[in-house]
Order: structure tokens, then C-alpha cells, then sequence
């Protein structure tokens, strides 16, 4: 036994080298589509391939302006904005109250629901696209934000839930009696006191459902059809089909799209790993 | 675990309004994921073309599935799919976890950079991924001109082997980031006497890996298996826009089988098809589901 | 405390902005209509007339709804009831489910060339569901230098010149014709221009329109002997052996085989009228240089005068279930105005259909009509629904990439076809 710890024993330098290396392979792996992305957004049109990429010192800024312009982007981002924000506060109020329910109150319709939620996160989304434009169109909905965000919120709930509960059975109910005790009603004491300690879950919830509503595609194909109506999504691949393949503005457009995303994941990241893993891997 | 009784004073709504909590959540899923997907089920039993009235036929669109050649290509290249990625996602995700276990600044940045990709979107992805790989005009193509021979770049995408592995590899670089965070927080969670106490005993790296990490990692490979399945089935915008499902239906999935059948005016049979997809799904998902439980990985309390 | 006042603010904020903007799209009161349009190039040429339109009629408001897809898109629409009230969307399995409304006593018919009023003709009905503003065409693009470059005097009129046109071209180092393979619709273009085109010249275009709707066999013979299909596959590996196609066939995109014709690489390609604009975009010095020739017969014995597509394009079509039928018509009447429609040629390379309408479309005009009077003028092929051009395309890519021989193309193409035939009946 003794023998085998001498095995490999690298002086620690060289084992730092490696370490480094790695991180570095690891993080270009991971940069590299963002990297082409944003190399080509800032390319002349006529510019080719190769030039493209030994480009390092000029910025063609106008395709981001060209893709603005073009394909109506202001109104798409704004579109975006809208639906993203409010179909998140609409998930996160509904999963977080349905969480406190099933946690606190195991009734055997809650569990019952519970379960069933389970099971639709294994039910592919395209099932249901023809008989939700039907009732869709039977609500008024078509291109309107309240039905757009309904929807999204509606199939972002499962997922957010499942998590939710998790994390909320982890929590001791004694804090919730506590401020019974000091005159609050169940309702209110959730609102009070467990909901401020579930920034963490909705941290979480904000990234990974935001960020699949941002950039859902989809449903919003099928919904949202006005050109004054398209969501980012949308409008990139519109601008696709309509001047064919013109990459320096699509990628303009792209990044454009990706930015908020990025931003907000770097804002929630730090509660982002705890929510995630409490809720769902605990729960 | 339930909460002692509300106190009586007060309003009566007030003090039952916690009942209602559920309702929310549940009226909306009502009428956006569950009615639609009774309809759904329904117009699997129906000849309807996506126009006008919709004939009964019975079990007729599943025993065509059984029939239908491409169908059949879908489900296995499904399959392959996520027979590829859910061991590759997994493994790639642990060992970017443990490489970047310790606690560090740096390594906070670097998982950070890791999990970017996945706020990106599969479509958008794709079309980066086609340029980066085009022949004659992609960026690896260029390099391969640039330092000497154009001639030599292999059209991967092109290829019918391996179009489907390019698929593969793009999907786990963008979507490794979410496995690793899970297992990031599940190797932060197993306690460090427990390793302490086996090295004292004499155990090496790869015996406190096996004896401890393993076991202890029970559900994050639980979380992590079975959303890679879902997921990896269900693959669809990074197929649209890195192959289109060429060449000759070599890479198309059963999700984009399906949108075609749709599109394409088959809405009955696209809809049996869909419900095959949701067994497909389920039965991988109940298999795993249930080894882990069997093999005593999966530590949690009865809910 | 204040972690729920900013949620239910936030809440409060999102219901409220989308309250006051679901308000701001209520209608007043005016006649609204929606066109449906699928035709990517003249989106903003249509928004602009919309314009025009407005000003001169406050009391009419018109949404364009612009789709890649229209035709999904139309029939999801359908289902919804939320059917539109123009379009540009023409199809059998909707003509004959009747959701398009009869236009044949239309005032603008006077003004339409009559070849192009019975290419707009309904055979079944004898009715007209559809006007097209103009007529286009489809062959084979060739760059004169090129042709010069490889010692090819004159375009080649059989199938033998043609391969030995295509040696003399690969010979200096060209590609002889080149294919945006991973755009199936492409493929099955080629297929109904020089496949079907040997059905169509055999049996002549109103017989074999019918037959095709019908999915006659005994006149379309896919899989007897002479079957036009087994010699398209046939031919088309030929080609592959000679080295005719790029190399880059199945991943190669519609951009990619305008920029290769572009930039000189390529010698030709296949396309309709739709694809010179951008040409010229890329690459203003080819219009002098670009040729134009029918496709050469793929079976001289059934078929010998090479074929040329000249069909009809940007047709628009009115909904049965339009509220403000007066309204449409009086719509289109405007963009069909002489004016109106001389920009319209021009902008997308394609010549009216209107008597009245005399256009500069193209600088090919006069090449393009030389072509026409060579070759044997077909049609588009009515496919039937969910085994269209995309489907036939797809088919061969694989006949490319080795999936089939030519036999067994021709067997998957037949059975494929008419599994999709008897699935819409």
C-alpha cells in the first residue's frame, strides 16, 4: 500500500502547468461561439472567412446598427423584455405558492399534482402545439402579451415547482409558525418569511426559465405573428430568410439578443448554484 | 410536516386564503399544458390533415408508426443522440467539477465561463457551430487553408456518420455547464472527514473516489440522468440549424420528425407520433428512475 | 417585508404594461385586412404600398403577416379561425377543401394575358382562384466566359454534348454546375424541371398536370420501364461520376451557390428568374456575362427538345371566408396597377402577366426569351401534400451520398409518392 502513493507525485509546479492549461482549454471550449460570434459581427460584409478571423483591430460597429434597423430589432428587444419579465413573475409567484402548498400542506390532491407535474416535464412541447392554437385563438390571445406570457409562464411551471418544493421542505416550519404565532395568517407569513428566504430558488428560477423564455422559439413561431409583435427569436430568424445569409448583421443581431442574458445570469449567479442544488437535488 | 392550525381571528378569507395557493399554478396548467395535450392524444386516434374535420381511425396511426421507415430512422437517431450525450454530458460534467472543485475565485470565474453557453440559444448555436464548420468557408476550413491545405478539411457535416456526432459534441460543450453546477454542489456537500477519515485508512484517489464521491454524488447523477434524457430526446433547435436533419434524414430527430409531419399536414399521425415520443421518453426515465432507487443511491426521505 | 412589495410591484408593473398595451391594439371601427405573404423578397415593397394605399383610403387598414412557411402557416391559421384574407399561398388540398374564394369575375382579367389566365385556371373546376402578376422562369444559369475559357462554342442542345461539355469544364478546373444540395427545396426543383420535365414534354402540360393531380400511373409510369424517374437518378449519378456537382453537394447553401456563380468559380447552376437579382447583387459586372439555356433532355427517345420552366409566380389569392371581399379586390386592383406593377417586374427579374405592363425586368430579358422559344416550355408539378419538393429533395441527397442506387431511388421515390398521395385523399 505505501508503495502506491509514490506513484505520480508531480513537483508542484508542473502540476500548477497542467492545472492552468486546463482551465484555459476549458474556458476557450466554452468561449469559442462567442468569440466567432462576435468576430464576425464585426466584419465587412465582403469580408471572407479568413479575413474575418485575423481581423484584430478594425470594428465594423455599423452591422450592429444595420441589424437594429433592419430587422425592427428596438420593438423585438422591447417585445422580449415585456413577455420575459412578466411571464417570470408570473412563474415565480405561481410555482413558489404551489411549492408552499405541496411542502406545507401534503394533502393528497397537492401530491396528486405533484406528481403529475413530474411526469409532464417528460411530454414534448410539440404535442401540444396544434390544439394550443386553437384555444389560443378561442381566447382572443393571438399577439397579445397576456397570452403569450400566460403560456410560457404555464409551461415553465413544472421545472420551477419541482424546485421550489424541494427547497421549501428544507426550510423549518417553525419560522412559519413563529410568525403565525405573532399574528400573521398563513398566506402573509409565506409572503413575510419564507419568501425572502427562497432568493436563492427564484435566483435560480430567474436564470434557467428566463433564459428559456428569452429565447423561446417554438411557441412564439406560432403566436406571435405580427411583425410589431416578434420577440428577438423571431425577428433573427426572419432577418435570416429575408437577406439570406448577410452573417456579419445576423450575428450583430445575435449578440444583441445574447447580452441581456448574459447580464442577468452574472447578476443572479451567486445564489444561482445554491437554489439549484437545494431545490432539486435535496428535494 | 404541516403547520399548526391559523389563529381563528380575523378575516375569514384571510385567515384560508393559503388554500388557494395551489390555484395559480394549477389553473394555468390546466389550460395550457393539460387540455392541450387531451386534445392532443385525442387527434392521435384521428385521420386529421391539419384542415377541416378530423375522421376516428382508431388505432390506425400507431400501427403505421410501426411501419413507417423514417419513423423508425427518427427513434434510432433519437436514441443515438441521447445514448451518446447523457454518458458524455455526465462525464464531461464531473470532470470539469472536480477539476474546478476547490473554492477558489478563479474557479468560480471559470465554472461562470462554463455555464455562458447555455444561456445562449440551441438555434443560434447551431448557425455559429455551421460557420465555424462549413466547408470551403467555415473558420476551421480557413485555418486549414491558412497553414497549408484547404484540400485536407474533412466535411464533417456533410458526412453521414458523422454529422450526428458533430450534433453530439456541440450539444454537451453548451449544456455541460448545467451538469457540472450540479455536480459542483453536490462534491461541495460531501463532508471532508469522510475523506480525511479514508485516507488515514490507507485509500488511494481512485478508492475514495469510487467508495465515497460516488455514492455520496447519488442525486446529482439521479437530477442529472434524468434531465439529460428528457432533454437529449427532446433535441431540436440545434439540429434545425447545424444539419436540417441531413444529410438524407441521417440526423433527424424525432422532434423534428414530428414538426415535419405537422407542418406537412399529417397532424393526426404527428400527434400518435408525439405520444410514442412521450413512451420513449418515459421508459428510459422510469428505468433509471428505478436502478438508482434499487441500488440505494437515491438518499432522500419518502415524500 | 420588502422582497414581496418589489415582486407584487413587479407583478403589478408587468399586468399593468401589458394591459395598456393590449389597449393600444384595439381596432376602431375600420375595415381590416390581413394578407398572408410567403414571398421574403417583396416584404417591404408590399409594406410600402400598404402605405400608399392607407393614405388614399383611411377607412381600409391592411397588416401584412409575412411567413417563411406561409403554407403551414395558412393552414394553422385555418384551424385557428383566424383565416386571413389574402395571400399569396396557392394550394391543390386548399382548392379543393374551397377555403379560397372565386375570383374569376375579376375586372383585372381583361388585363391578363390569356396563357397565364388558364395556367391560373383550376382544372377541376374551371374556375380561377388565384391571380399571378407574373410569369417566371427556370433553367440553366451559365457564365459566357467560362464556356469561352473551355473551348464550348455553343450551349449544348443533347445530353452528350452536355457531359462533354461538363468534362471540358472540370478539365480547367471550374465546377460545372453548382448545387446549394443542403437546400432540399433546390433538389426537388431540379427534379421537377429535368425529371418531371420528361413526363411533361411526353404527354403535354395540361395532361400531365392532370395526371399528376390524379396520380395516374399508367401515365406517369414511375416504376415501369422508361420510368422518367429511374433515368433522373440515372443521369444525375452520371453527372456525379463526371464530376459535375460540387463537392461540398449536401452542405452547400443557396448563398454558397450564388457566391461561387458570383465570384467565377462556378460555370453554372440551376434556378428560376428569382436568384439573377442577387447575382447582380453580389457581382455587378456578370450581367454581361451571364448566358441562359434550357435544361438539356435527360431521354431524348421520350423526350428531345430540352425543357425550360415557365410558369407563373406571385399569385394572390382571396380566403372564402373574407368578411370585406369589395375591399380585397380593390386592394390587389391597386398593386396591380400598370405603375405599380413595372416596379414590381423589376424588382423581383420576372415579366408581367399583365397586357398592359411593359417592364425592363431583367437584363437577360432578350436570353431569356431565346430560351423559352428553344426549349419546350413546362410547369411547376403539383406534388402532393407532405411529399413536396423539401421530401424529393431529401431523397437525393441520399441518392448522393450513396443511400441508393438508381434502382432503388426510383422504387423509395415511387412508394414515398404514393403513400403521401393516398394519405390526402
Amino acid at each position: 500500500m505505501a508503495a502506491k502513493k509514490k506513484i505520480i507525485t508531480l513537483p508542484k509546479v508542473i502540476q500548477i502547468f497542467f492545472y492552468g492549461l486546463a482551465l484555459i482549454a476549458v474556458c476557450s471550449l466554452s468561449l469559442l461561439p462567442l468569440v466567432v460570434l462576435f468576430k464576425i459581427s464585426i466584419a465587412t460584409p465582403e469580408m471572407t472567412m479568413g479575413e474575418t478571423l485575423s481581423n484584430f483591430g478594425a470594428f465594423y460597429w455599423d452591422n450592429y446598427r444595420a441589424a437594429w434597423d433592419n430587422s425592427n430589432l428596438g420593438q423585438a428587444v422591447l417585445n422580449s423584455l415585456i413577455i420575459t419579465l412578466g411571464a417570470l413573475a408570473a412563474v415565480v409567484v405561481a410555482s413558489s405558492m404551489a411549492g408552499y402548498a405541496i411542502a406545507r400542506y401534503p394533502t393528497w390532491y397537492n401530491r396528486a399534482f405533484y406528481k403529475i407535474i413530474l411526469v409532464s416535464m417528460m411530454i414534448p412541447a410539440v404535442l401540444s402545439t396544434v390544439p394550443l392554437y386553437i384555444i389560443m385563438k378561442g381566447i382572443n390571445g393571438m399577439n397579445t402579451y397576456w397570452a403569450m406570457i400566460l403560456l410560457l409562464a404555464a409551461q415553465t411551471l413544472p421545472f420551477s415547482i419541482f424546485v421550489y418544493t424541494g427547497f421549501i421542505r428544507g426550510v423549518p416550519h417553525e419560522i412559519e409558525e413563529a410568525a403565525i404565532i405573532d399574528g400573521c395568517t398563513p398566506f402573509t407569513a409565506f409572503w413575510h418569511v419564507t419568501f425572502p428566504m427562497l432568493k436563492p430558488v427564484t435566483a435560480s428560477i430567474v436564470i434557467i426559465q428566463g433564459v428559456s423564455i428569452w429565447n423561446n422559439y417554438g411557441q412564439a413561431v406560432y403566436f406571435l405573428t405580427k411583425s410589431n409583435m416578434v420577440t428577438i427569436p423571431l425577428s433573427i430568424n426572419r432577418f435570416f430568410d429575408k437577406y439570406s445569409a448577410n452573417w456579419p448583421q445576423m450575428a450583430a443581431a445575435a449578440i444583441i439578443g445574447i447580452l441581456p442574458t448574459i447580464v442577468v445570469f452574472v447578476a443572479f449567479q451567486r445564489y444561482f448554484v445554491k437554489g439549484l442544488t437545494a431545490g432539486a437535488v435535496k428535494g | 410536516m404541516t403547520l399548526t392550525k391559523a389563529r381563528e381571528k380575523g378575516n375569514w378569507l384571510l385567515n384560508n386564503l393559503h388554500k388557494g395557493m395551489i390555484w395559480p399554478a394549477f389553473l394555468l396548467f390546466l389550460a395550457f399544458v393539460l387540455l392541450p395535450l387531451v386534445f392532443s392524444v385525442g387527434f392521435s386516434f384521428t385521420s386529421w390533415n391539419g384542415l377541416g374535420k378530423a375522421d376516428w381511425v382508431g388505432f390506425d396511426n400507431f400501427a403505421v408508426f410501426f411501419q413507417d421507415d423514417r419513423a423508425r430512422n427518427a427513434v434510432l437517431n433519437s436514441l443515438l443522440f441521447a445514448g451518446c450525450s447523457v454518458p458524455l454530458l455526465n462525464f464531461l460534467g464531473l470532470g470539469y467539477a472536480l477539476l474546478l472543485d476547490k473554492n477558489s475565485t478563479l474557479n468560480k470565474i471559470v465554472k461562470a465561463i462554463v455555464y455562458v453557453p447555455a444561456v445562449i440559444s440551441p438555434l443560434i448555436m447551431g448557425y455559429v457551430w455551421l460557420l465555424i464548420l462549413k466547408d470551403n468557408y467555415g473558420v476551421l476550413y480557413s485555418l486549414f487553408s491558412l497553414f497549408g491545405n484547404g484540400d485536407a478539411y474533412v466535411n464533417l457535416l456533410g458526412d453521414k456518420n458523422w454529422a450526428m456526432a458533430v450534433i453530439i459534441v456541440v450539444n454537451a460543450f453548451q449544456y455541460v455547464g448545467l451538469t457540472m453546477t450540479i455536480y459542483s454542489a453536490g462534491l461541495q456537500d460531501i463532508p471532508s472527514e469522510l475523506y480525511e477519515s479514508a485516507s488515514v485508512d490507507g485509500a488511494n484517489w481512485f478508492q475514495k473516489f469510487t467508495h465515497i464521491t460516488i455514492p455520496m454524488l447519488g442525486p446529482s447523477i439521479m437530477i442529472n440522468i434524468i434531465t439529460n434524457i428528457i432533454g437529449s430526446l427532446a433535441v431540436f433547435d440545434l439540429v434545425v440549424s447545424l444539419t436540417g436533419g441531413g444529410p438524407a434524414y441521417h440526423t433527424e430527430t424525432l422532434s423534428l420528425y414530428i414538426y415535419r409531419l405537422a407542418y406537412g399536414g399529417r397532424s393526426g399521425y404527428a400527434s400518435a407520433v408525439s405520444v410514442m415520443m412521450f413512451f420513449l421518453i418515459a421508459i428510459p426515465v422510469g428505468i433509471s428512475y428505478y436502478i438508482m432507487r434499487k441500488s440505494n443511491l437515491y438518499l432522500n426521505e419518502e415524500k | 417585508m420588502k422582497m414581496r412589495k418589489m415582486m407584487m410591484g413587479l407583478a403589478m408593473l408587468a399586468l399593468a404594461a401589458t394591459g395598456a398595451l393590449t389597449g393600444c391594439q384595439k381596432t376602431t371601427g375600420n375595415v381590416e385586412l390581413t394578407f398572408l405573404n410567403g414571398k421574403a423578397e417583396v416584404v417591404d415593397w408590399i409594406d410600402a404600398k400598404i402605405k400608399e394605399f392607407e393614405a388614399a383610403n383611411p377607412t381600409i387598414k391592411i397588416t401584412q403577416e409575412f411567413d417563411k412557411d406561409a403554407s403551414s402557416a395558412l393552414k394553422t391559421k385555418i384551424n385557428g379561425g383566424d383565416i386571413p384574407d389574402i395571400t399569396s399561398v396557392y394550394e391543390n388540398s386548399l382548392v379543393n377543401g374551397g377555403y379560397y374564394y372565386d375570383m374569376s369575375s375579376f375586372s383585372a382579367w381583361n388585363r391578363v394575358s390569356s396563357s397565364v389566365k388558364e395556367l391560373c385556371t383550376d382544372p377541376l373546376t374551371n374556375k380561377q382562384y388565384r391571380l399571378a402578376t407574373n410569369k417566371t422562369t427556370a433553367g440553366l444559369f451559365y457564365n459566357k466566359d467560362i464556356f469561352t475559357a473551355c473551348g464550348i462554342a455553343a450551349e449544348p442542345a443533347t445530353w452528350a454534348d452536355f457531359i462533354a461539355d461538363v468534362a471540358k469544364i472540370k478539365a480547367q478546373n471550374y465546377i460545372p454546375l453548382y448545387m446549394g444540395g443542403s437546400e432540399t427545396w433546390m433538389l426537388g426543383h431540379l427534379m421537377e424541371f429535368w425529371g418531371h420535365g420528361i413526363i411533361k414534354e411526353n404527354l403535354g402540360n395540361v395532361a400531365a398536370n392532370l395526371a399528376f393531380i390524379n396520380n395516374d400511373q399508367t401515365k406517369l409510369n414511375f416504376t415501369g420501364t422508361g420510368s422518367a424517374i429511374k433515368t433522373f437518378a440515372t443521369r444525375f449519378l452520371e453527372l456525379k461520376d463526371a464530376g459535375c456537382w460540387n463537392s461540398d453537394f449536401v452542405t452547400a447553401s443557396y448563398d454558397d451557390q450564388i457566391e461561387n456563380f458570383a465570384t467565377g468559380k462556378a460555370a453554372m447552376f440551376s434556378q428560376g428568374m428569382w436568384a439573377l437579382s442577387k447575382v447582380t447583387a453580389k457581382n455587378p459586372t456578370m450581367a454581361s456575362k451571364i448566358g441562359f439555356m434550357p435544361y438539356p433532355s435527360m431521354d431524348e427517345s421520350k423526350a428531345p427538345k430540352a425543357v425550360v420552366l415557365s410558369d407563373v409566380d406571385s399569385g394572390y389569392s382571396v380566403m372564402k371566408a373574407t368578411k370585406h371581399a369589395t375591399e380585397a379586390e380593390k386592394f390587389l386592383n391597386f398593386l396591380w396597377n400598370v405603375d405599380n406593377q413595372k416596379a414590381y417586374c423589376e424588382l423581383v427579374s420576372a415579366p408581367s402577366a399583365f397586357t398592359d405592363v411593359d417592364a425592363n425586368w431583367s437584363v437577360i430579358k432578350d436570353t431569356v426569351a431565346t430560351a423559352l422559344s428553344k426549349g419546350f416550355n413546362i410547369g411547376f408539378t403539383s406534388t402532393p401534400s407532405g411529399f413536396g419538393g423539401g421530401e424529393c429533395g431529401a431523397l437525393i441527397q441520399g441518392l448522393y451520398i450513396g443511400d441508393y442506387t438508381a434502382d432503388t431511388f426510383t422504387t423509395k421515390y415511387a412508394s414515398d409518392w404514393n403513400a403521401a398521395y393516398n394519405a390526402n385523399k
